[in-house]
């Protein structure tokens, strides 16, 4: 029964920790992801979002703590889980004497019983076509991030781990790439952990997102929770700002006057239903000239989340 | 055995897709070709005399060279030295080249033993080194034919590569721990520097005396053929080789991987 509850996490990870000498670079890191999910590990560059994706793939070994991946304990050198692990490290290296055709031809020889006919699939979806007998070191930044991908999809693994996927590619590519990672999850059920220090870039794509900050998990939530977060606000623009403003306090809806003409409440019941204020502005005899919702940024939220420069607290 | 094989022709195709094998064939030749034109020097006097004292010290070199046996002894030494040298960058690049070019991380988390990913290397290294030792071989014998060398026999011949296979086989084990040192240094420099001061120290070790038990002066005192090495310094050789590869093996499964 206990195995059947962990076999459902396809990520769990247990106080995981990583100490290089008097800097503690991920210190106890709890985080469990489930099947088909797409998990964002945000944070700013030197969070240790990297760190955790090496000890993830068990290639570093962890001063504390543990982790599981698909059902396994990760120990350093292992055979087990890779089969079903795809991933994509910091920047997308590759043999660059070698075409793109010959990089993936290697990473199917270290992936046995993967079949030839996954290379021209993967070189196919990934748009490399092109490109197949090209030598990877001449690619540009954005096809060589396209063949790093294409490494860590090639063998049709049940959990990918991306880290900065978007990095090198152009808005095109990136909403191609993010098409392509809903796909998996929906239609072939894979399970995606990628790390990103753009809260925008991965709302749009994440079912969950850690944020982890100095080596700590800060915040989890899934976006939803994301959206409740953010600060909103109603911005209110009339003829006459200082009646406006009495009338509406005299409502319980007690609000600030800022530089430039607006008239700005932050009650959630006036957030949510801005019409009844509209009415109130009618009736006191200063209809409203404009009416808006504003919706904190999402790396506004981020860096007053992580305390950063930027963000208020 | 099947996957081994794999990834052997993965070595084979990384090594053959890079200018490496051009670059070490052509250092290689440059020991053959330079005895040669020593030799031609040599029976060339009024060459000789337009280059001055080169011609001195050509003509000396060639001098005792210019017979089957002592051409055949020179060029064993030559294969010791510039052998384990080339052997070491062999293994410096096969092995160092994934730190270099940030490709060590897509051999890590892989359902392929590490053992199997390392032997193949190692593998690689030894095939590699062999071919050239028999290239730089082969040609020393074209060359000693070129300038029809007196005192040949097909025993002194025989005899004569026989001792440049075994050299060429102990360059080789002396040359693996020296893919330790490109792991441990995660790149190109420290193997090399490393085999640099080890044959400043072989010179030394073999001044004291100790050479026969000094792997990498081991080599070069078989090479001459003068003295009988012991047994135990063919044992020292084969477990330096040996350690070489358990302490890669170790490093490679054990320690943590940035890169």
């Amino acid at each position: 029964m206990e195995k059947d509850a962990r076999m459902k996490w396809i990520i769990e990870t247990e106080n995981l920790g990583k100490r290089y000498g008097d800097v503690q670079a991920v210190d106890g890191l709890s985080l469990r992801v489930a099947a088909g999910e797409i998990y964002a590990f945000l944070g700013l560059n030197g969070a240790g979002k990297t760190t955790t994706i090496r000890m993830l793939l068990g290639m570093i070994k962890p001063t504390g703590g543990s982790a599981t991946v698909l059902g396994r304990h990760v120990r350093l050198g292992s055979r087990e889980p890779w089969a079903e692990v795809g991933y994509l490290v910091e920047m997308p290296h590759a043999y660059p004497e070698l075409t793109v055709a010959e990089n993936l031809e290697v990473v199917r020889r270290l992936h046995p019983g993967t079949e030839s006919k996954a290379i021209s699939r993967v070189i196919e979806r990934l748009g490399l076509a092109a490109y197949a007998n090209r030598r990877a070191g001449v690619l540009s930044q954005g096809n060589a991030q396209r063949l790093g991908l294409a490494k860590a999809l090639l063998h049709d693994p049940k959990l990918i781990l991306l880290d900065e996927p978007a990095n090198g590619l152009d808005p095109a590519g990136i909403v191609e790439i993010r098409e392509l990672l809903l796909e998996l999850t929906r239609e072939q059920g894979v399970t995606v952990f990628m790390s990103s220090h753009i809260l925008a870039e991965v709302s749009r794509l994440a079912d969950r997102i850690g944020i982890i900050h100095e080596g700590r998990m800060l915040k989890e939530m899934d976006i939803a929770e994301l959206e409740r977060n953010r600060r909103r606000r109603l911005l209110v623009r009339t003829r006459d700002l200082e009646a406006a403003g009495r009338a509406l306090s005299a409502a319980g809806h007690p609000g600030k006057i800022l530089p430039g003409e607006i008239l700005v409440l932050d009650q959630i019941d006036a957030i949510d239903h801005p019409e009844d204020i509209a009415g109130l502005l009618v009736q006191a005899g200063t209809p409203p000239k404009q009416l808006l919702v504003e919706e904190e940024e999402l790396e506004q939220y981020f860096l007053r989340l992580v305390g950063a420069n930027g963000g208020e607290k | 055995m099947k996957t081994l094989a794999s990834m052997v022709w993965i070595e084979l195709r990384k090594a053959r897709r890079s200018t490496m094998p051009l670059f070490t064939a052509l250092g290689s030749l440059f020991m053959p070709l330079g005895l040669a034109f020593l030799l031609f020097v040599s029976k060339n006097p009024e060459i000789s005399r337009q280059l001055g004292l080169i011609s001195t010290k050509a003509t000396l070199m060639a001098d005792t060279a210019a017979t089957w046996p002592v051409f055949l002894a020179t060029f064993a030494q030559v294969l010791a030295i510039g052998g384990l040298f080339l052997c070491v960058l062999i293994a410096s690049w096969v092995f160092g080249r994934e730190f270099t070019d940030g490709t060590l991380k897509d051999l890590l988390a892989v359902p392929v033993e590490r053992a199997g990913i390392l032997l193949a290397k190692f593998i690689v290294v030894a095939l590699w080194s062999g071919a050239l030792a028999v290239l730089i071989f082969g040609s020393g014998l074209l060359v000693g034919a070129l300038f029809r060398l007196p005192g040949g026999s097909p025993d002194i011949l025989l005899q004569g590569i026989g001792r440049a296979a075994i050299t060429a086989c102990l360059a080789i084990a002396a040359g693996v721990p020296f893919a330790f040192f490109a792991s441990l240094g995660r790149g190109y420099l420290l193997p090399i520097g490393a085999i640099i001061m080890t044959l400043i120290m072989a010179n030394l070790v073999t001044a004291a005396g100790w050479g026969e038990y000094f792997p990498w002066a081991i080599i070069g005192i078989y090479a001459q053929g003068k003295d009988a090495l012991p047994s135990a310094s063919f044992v020292v050789v084969t477990l330096t080789g040996l350690i070489g590869m358990i302490g890669t093996y170790l490093w490679w499964k054990y320690a943590d991987q940035n890169r």
